[in-house]
């Protein structure tokens, strides 16, 4: 059972402001979310162990050096930036 | 009340891999801000995460090393927060199956420090805060890291360094970072709680986060156990929350409490399939481990009878102990050649920097061959000292320094002759060391040496002297 509660420390960790007049709304909706996702535990599954579904492993690189993007283009989609820096303002 | 510390340890050490854990961007320190960044790296959406090779590799070499257990499944998980110098607002790191775990260090008092853990993760990027506002630079983002996670096993503040100087010497002589902390590439959170003496039961503790010095570790550390017993001396409580220190006042500050713990909401990352190490590897990589500091301290005690103090400075730089045992080959007594490096060849690299690298101009082969020519009786300790300046100057043999005539030192006569002639042209040393002013005796044996081309035997030499002037009374 989800409580108001838990939405206003998740809200907290994801840095979301929520409403007062919100919150009994949200907690109903994250409950049935969380309800159907519980469904899947109702599954009858024979391995325990550690679940590695996909078979695959170790599909690695080798330590090799790519040339990096142009800081131009690395921060053309920032909201703001200043000296080559992405720049987070301080919220007022 | 007398306290008892109990502490341990997260290190993070950023391994020396040429590209960076998800992505092929190098991982040269410095460089301009956000030059080596591509869309892996600050986190754009659709992008994918691909494993370096390498960093598993190294990450299996450091538990090896510290005598862990090598997990052979282990699988990387999102550790979500919030926080600009994460692009993705998660770090990709090990949650509860890391790589290694289980593993020790053992310190020179006998003591064990467990190792709980060792897992791999990407470092965040970093932060500059300004006018008010953050300025922030990937270029750090996406470095590879370890995080070594030690057991509350430390009962000292000295306890804590020599660990921390122990995991910094291991992680270098096994290559896979060069742990400098004034560049961040070691860094420690301490864990600190006191509790009575004899007591069993932990206290309440508290986290200093990154410290990237010795020294500033050190006072951290004791601010802290003193602040904690004078709390726990008043009889209130220790908060448990995580701390940074302010070096410019010594003390530590309140970053978050107990209440504002992070809630990491751990999960699998999606984006990265299971990392499987073979037995087979592992044992590969077991024996490609070169000879650990330990190990060689032991053997240079007690296999080359080189005293325990000197040992510990031979080996703690894995190029110095290399270059000790090539010079060292075929050599009657280690100790020699130990004391050539100790007391000459590091008068010339003074700092760790330089001693790390140990690139000296003499070969250890040439060392090697004026040693034997002490060895073999045709030079004295004396000579050798005076050559070996030479040819750390110029870098060439011995040969290049001393003539054929000069080797096989001088006969008794010859010996007896130069101390007279020293005595005689040198009254008012002598007159000086017959009035109790020993060091006069100094200027005598400089000039037997000198006239000798520094043949004679010092010690010798000295005996000499002493005896001829006490009888020349
Ligand atoms: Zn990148």
């Amino acid at each position: 059972m989800v409580t108001r509660e838990d939405v206003l420390q998740m809200a907290r960790l994801s840095k979301l402001y929520i409403k007062e007049e919100e919150l009994d709304a949200l907690t109903k909706d994250m409950d049935k979310i969380i309800a159907f996702a519980e469904t899947i535990s109702a599954a009858q599954c024979e391995q325990t162990n550690f679940d590695n579904i996909n078979n695959l492993s170790n599909v690695l690189r080798e330590d090799v050096v790519v040339p990096s993007y142009d800081r131009e283009e690395i921060l053309k989609n920032a909201e703001s930036q200043d000296e080559g820096y992405f720049l987070v303002k301080r919220r007022s | 009340m007398k306290y008892e510390l109990v502490s341990g340890l997260e290190t993070h050490v950023e391994l020396s891999t040429n590209t960076k854990i998800f992505c092929g961007c190098t991982t040269d320190f410095g460089g301009e801000q956000n030059t080596h960044c591509c869309p892996i790296c600050i986190g754009l959406p659709g992008t994918l995460p691909k494993l370096n090779q390498k960093v598993v590799d190294y990450a299996i070499m450091a538990g090896l090393a510290t005598n862990c257990e090598i997990s052979h499944i282990s699988k990387m998980d999102r550790k979500n927060y919030c926080y600009p110098d994460l692009p993705k607002a998660y770090q990709i790191s090990q949650f509860d199956m890391p790589l290694c775990k289980n593993g020790y260090i053992e310190l020179s008092n006998g003591r064990r420090i467990g190792i709980t853990r060792i897992h791999i993760e990407e470092d965040a990027g970093k932060l500059v805060h300004q006018r008010g506002n953050t300025y922030v630079d990937y270029n750090r983002g996406g470095v590879p890291l370890i995080e070594i996670v030690s057991e509350p096993d430390i009962r000292s503040i000295d306890e804590a360094r020599e660990y921390v100087e122990k995991l910094q010497m291991i992680m270098r002589y096994i290559g896979v970072s060069d742990c400098k902390m004034q560049e961040g590439s070691l860094r420690c959170d301490v864990n600190i709680s006191l509790r009575p003496v004899g007591s069993t039961e932990f206290g309440t503790r508290t986290e200093i986060k990154n410290m990237n010095s010795f020294t500033y570790m050190t006072k951290a550390m004791e601010y802290e156990v003193s602040r904690q017993a004078e709390l726990l001396d008043e009889g209130k409580e220790v908060t448990q929350e995580t701390l940074r220190y302010i070096v410019e006042e010594n003390r530590t500050e309140s970053m978050r409490g107990k209440e504002d713990a992070n809630d990491y909401r751990y999960f699998r990352e999606p984006d990265l399939v299971t990392i499987e190490v073979s037995q087979e590897k592992i044992d590969r990589f077991k024996a490609l481990l070169p000879e650990l500091p330990d190990a060689k301290f032991a053997r240079y005690v007690n296999e080359l009878g080189i005293p325990e103090a000197d040992a510990g400075l031979l080996v703690k730089y894995r190029k110095v102990a290399e270059y000790f045992e090539k010079a060292s080959q075929g050599v009657a007594n280690p100790k020699v050649v130990a004391n050539c490096i100790i007391g000459q060849i590091f008068r010339r690299v003074e700092n760790e920097t330089e001693k790390e690298a140990f690139d000296i101009a003499l070969s250890p082969e040439y060392l090697r061959d004026l040693v034997l020519l002490l060895d073999s009786g045709k030079i004295k300790m004396n000579l050798l000292k005076s050559t070996l300046e030479k040819m750390l100057d110029e870098g060439k043999p011995a040969a290049d320094f001393i003539k054929e005539e000069d080797m096989g030192g001088v006969d008794a006569d010859t010996l007896k002759q130069l101390c007279t002639d020293a005595i005689a042209n040198n009254p008012n040393a002598v007159a000086d060391y017959l009035g109790g002013k020993e060091k006069a005796l100094k200027s005598l044996l400089g000039f037997v040496m000198k006239n000798s081309r520094g043949r004679a035997d010092a010690v010798e030499a000295e005996k000499l002297l002493i005896e001829m002037v006490n009888a020349s009374k």
